[in-house]
């Protein structure tokens, strides 16, 4: 009878070592009664009646998405399924479960109803399982678990991109659940991430875009999250308070906890945190269909976290939000109201040229002093976190800046107002299309473009990080009218440009990078299809009243059949000003020269004139003027564009 | 497509030499200067241009804290408590900076973490400010230090 009825079952074809094992539970374990035995064959058979493993939450619960038809777990991580076949095999999957609530074994460190807690919950609910026919199990360390966090409600995180690195644009997603009345500092916050222990960067590259790393959801202090994203990285916060409900949250508090060191395959750009993340705000409340409309918002083949900020904000389900500065967002906010010499004492401070005491004992006001230390002890830690400074130095002048602080007694409540800038979700899609007229000496042409993602130094910057480009995936073809022909004329696939300024306070580097084909006009006064690396590095500064200037040093390197030797290396300088002139206007001037010496032996000189008009928040329209010399022969572009923000 | 901008990726990483990755690991400590280092974080900017949203582990993924104490000396004054022991390790700079003060966030988290009653807060922010040389008193000062510290002085 105890043989024969896993076997008889319809749902099971063929005999697993799951059921084995079972039979070998029922053959030890003579407690394991006909009694229990019969009420697992009424519940399965309910499960059936009801057809709860085609049910959404059960879908949502096991991670199931239809591919190509039929259901397939974004989870990779056997330990997941109970049926062996688990992962493409909802219905057998569902009957595993409801058999292994039955178990008994103790063999295993977890019973699968204490790791299974979210399934259990669910089907328990749903068949309104009688617990006293079950074998007792005690879920003592879940127990402890789930009552320490206590969730009573959620929080999406969203780390904005920090100034110098504007790949961090694509951001990361984190899910804060909070306890009553508790600061934010004290919750837990729920992550998705790879586990990375490659120290390659090639291997790392490789491994991330193919799906070679696990991901595992993580919970972990949530002020270790800000420690890292505020005080190391630099990033600011924004928090999204979601409207579910206390029992929405400990729902997916319970599919949390089944999902811990439970692995999926990463991908870098889809199966990233963003999506999964959206995944576990579904099992709070599975209607929300948050991975679905995202599916159906987004662009296909990558996910930007930003967008699940979109996703979630268009679910209704956001409350409000609140921004968290970032240190270095902090140390310009306490230094705007001060004088400059008071900067540069707080500056000779961080740096041990004045001790604190000599700043106590200066005729300054109270006030003056209390921002003097203030902004030592941030500049203090900014260059602690970034290793500027060695421990021991740091140590030496951060506590003797803060005991002199505290001696000069409390401040305003609200002391270093910080304004917050436009929230990330308010940016621009950050696809784009768009259509052209141009001229290119003497030849008018149409042009359309298309560019993947993600934020051009043209582009509007509210909600980005201005001076910070970004652009994947930049296309652009041209049809000449005089001759008639249409060309290919750009296929960038990485154009990257961080412009960061420097200031008394910070000193970083800006950079550029740039990768694909231009056209480029060659020796032959003919524009070639050339593949192009063009890295470089070098300074900003910004003023209110001159925008963003900057100067690099430039490598480039082009390879083409149209050049001698089929390549040629140069190197040069490139230097601009970016302004933003009026809310909607931005000017871009910027002129280059690069001597290629060795492979095909060239220079090529160019001044260019960009500028763009921001009609709506959906598009904008570009002029472009430039002027360029190339083996001693000239070019004149002019491209007037009109540009719609997609996806 | 994300075929071809894979191999893009993976072509400039190997235009890029020398490119280090390291992986995150943590800087444990009782006292000053305990933060959580990632390596990867300002340094190499060109991995960060194909890093994406990949943001790596600290530790092993288990539920819950994970940032231990263990090689710390734990308070006597105040009834052990992990989480208040492993809140002050993970927070001291920030905890004294809010200390100096009287007031902040990390400072409020303390005071909930010692269980003082929300009407008693603002007396305590101001001790803790007017006594923070008797709580920090050193820069050597570590974890047990500061919480029995903070105890005897909030008593005053």
């Amino acid at each position: 009878m105890v043989v024969a009825r896993p076997l008889s079952s319809p749902v099971y074809g063929i005999v697993r070592p799951v059921y084995l094992f079972f039979v070998l539970c029922f053959l030890l374990s003579p407690s394991r009664s006909f009694a229990e035995n019969r009420y697992l064959d009424a519940l399965l058979a309910a499960s059936h009646e009801k057809n709860l493993s085609q049910n959404r939450t059960w879908q949502v619960l096991l991670h199931y998405q239809q591919k190509h038809g039929r259901w397939e777990s974004l989870i990779d991580d056997p330990r997941f399924f109970l049926a062996p076949d688990g992962k493409t095999n909802p219905d057998g999957e569902l009957d595993s479960t409801l058999t292994a609530f039955f178990s008994e074994e103790q063999q295993r460190r977890e019973h699968p109803r204490c790791r299974f807690v979210a399934r259990y919950a669910w089907l328990k609910e749903q068949l309104g399982i009688d617990e006293s026919k079950l074998p007792h199990i005690e879920c003592a360390e879940f127990k402890e678990a789930f009552s320490r966090i206590n969730a009573r409600s959620a929080v999406l995180v969203f780390p904005a991109a920090h100034i110098n690195g504007p790949a961090s644009m694509f951001g990361h997603t984190l899910v804060r659940v909070d306890s009553e009345n508790r600061t934010g500092l004290l919750s837990q916050a729920v992550t998705y991430a790879a586990n990375v222990t490659d120290t390659n960067g090639l291997l790392f590259v490789f491994k991330g875009l193919f799906g070679y790393y696990h991901g595992y959801f993580t919970v972990l202090p949530y002020y270790n999250k800000v420690a890292e994203y505020n005080d190391i990285e630099q990033r600011d916060i924004w928090e999204y308070r979601l409207s579910l409900t206390p029992e929405e949250v400990q729902r997916m508090m319970l599919h949390a906890w089944e999902v811990r060191d439970i692995y999926s395959d990463y991908y870098f750009f889809d199966e990233n945190c963003a999506y999964d993340l959206l995944l576990m705000l579904d099992t709070a409340r599975p209607s929300l269909h948050l991975t679905d409309r995202f599916r159906q918002d987004s662009f296909g083949f990558w996910v930007i976290p930003v967008d699940t900020i979109r996703t979630v904000r268009d679910a209704g389900i956001v409350t409000d939000e609140t921004y968290r500065p970032s240190l270095a967002t902090r140390i310009r906010a306490i230094a705007s109201d001060m004088s400059k010499d008071d900067q540069n004492t707080a500056i000779n401070v961080s740096r041990g040229k004045t001790s604190a005491a000599e700043v106590l004992n200066a005729g300054k006001t109270r006030e003056a002093k209390i921002r003097v230390l203030d902004l030592s002890a941030e500049l203090l830690q900014y260059e602690y976190a970034r290793k500027e400074i060695p421990k021991e130095e740091y140590l030496k002048r951060f506590l003797p800046a803060l005991n002199a602080r505290s001696g000069l007694g409390p401040q305003d409540e609200n002391a270093y107002p910080i304004t917050p800038p436009a929230p990330p979700e308010q940016g621009h899609l950050p696809s784009k299309a768009g259509i052209a007229a141009g001229y290119r000496t003497d030849s008018w042409f149409t042009e359309v473009s298309w560019r993947a993602a993600y934020h051009d130094l043209l582009d509007p910057d509210p909600g980005f990080t201005e001076g910070a480009q970004i652009n994947f995936m930049d296309i652009r073809a041209r049809y000449f009218f005089k001759e008639d022909s249409l060309k290919l004329w750009q296929a960038r696939l990485i154009d990257i440009v961080s412009l960061a300024p420097r200031s008394q306070f910070f000193s970083p580097i800006s950079w550029k990078v740039n990768f694909g084909l231009d056209r480029e006009l060659l020796a032959d006064n003919e524009d070639h299809l050339v593949f192009r690396l063009n890295p470089g590095g070098g300074f900003a500064w910004q003023s209110a009243a001159a925008g963003i200037a900057y100067a690099m040093a430039e490598a480039d390197l082009n390879l083409s059949g149209a050049l001698k030797q089929n390549y040629a290396l140069g190197f040069g300088l490139s230097a601009g000003l970016l302004k933003q002139v009026t809310a909607a206007w931005k000017i871009h001037v910027s002129a280059s020269a690069l001597f290629y010496e060795l492979g095909d032996e060239h220079q090529r000189f160019k001044a260019e004139l960009a500028q763009s008009y921001a009609v709506s928040r959906r598009a904008n329209l570009t002029l472009s003027l430039s002027r360029e010399k190339s083996f001693d022969l000239y070019r004149t572009d002019a491209v007037f564009a009109w540009n719609v923000y997609l996806h | 497509m994300k075929r071809l901008l894979a191999v893009a990726v993976v072509v400039l990483v190997l235009g890029a030499t020398g490119v280090a990755f390291g992986a995150a690991r943590d800087n444990v400590g009782c006292g000053f200067g305990t933060l959580l280092f990632k390596d990867s974080a300002n340094n190499s900017t060109l991995l960060q241009s194909v890093q994406f949203t990949l943001n790596a582990l600290f530790g092993n993924a288990t539920f819950g804290i994970t940032s231990g104490t263990s090689e710390c000396k734990t308070p006597s004054k105040f009834v052990s408590n992990k989480e208040l022991n492993e809140f002050v390790v993970a927070n001291m700079d920030n905890l004294a900076k809010d200390m100096a003060r009287g007031k902040g966030e990390t400072l409020e988290a303390f005071a909930e973490l010692l269980q003082v009653p929300q009407m008693d807060r603002p007396a305590f922010y101001q001790k803790m400010q007017a006594n923070f040389a008797a709580v920090f008193t050193s820069d050597k000062v570590v974890l047990a230090d500061v919480v029995d510290n903070s105890v005897t002085v909030s008593a005053r």
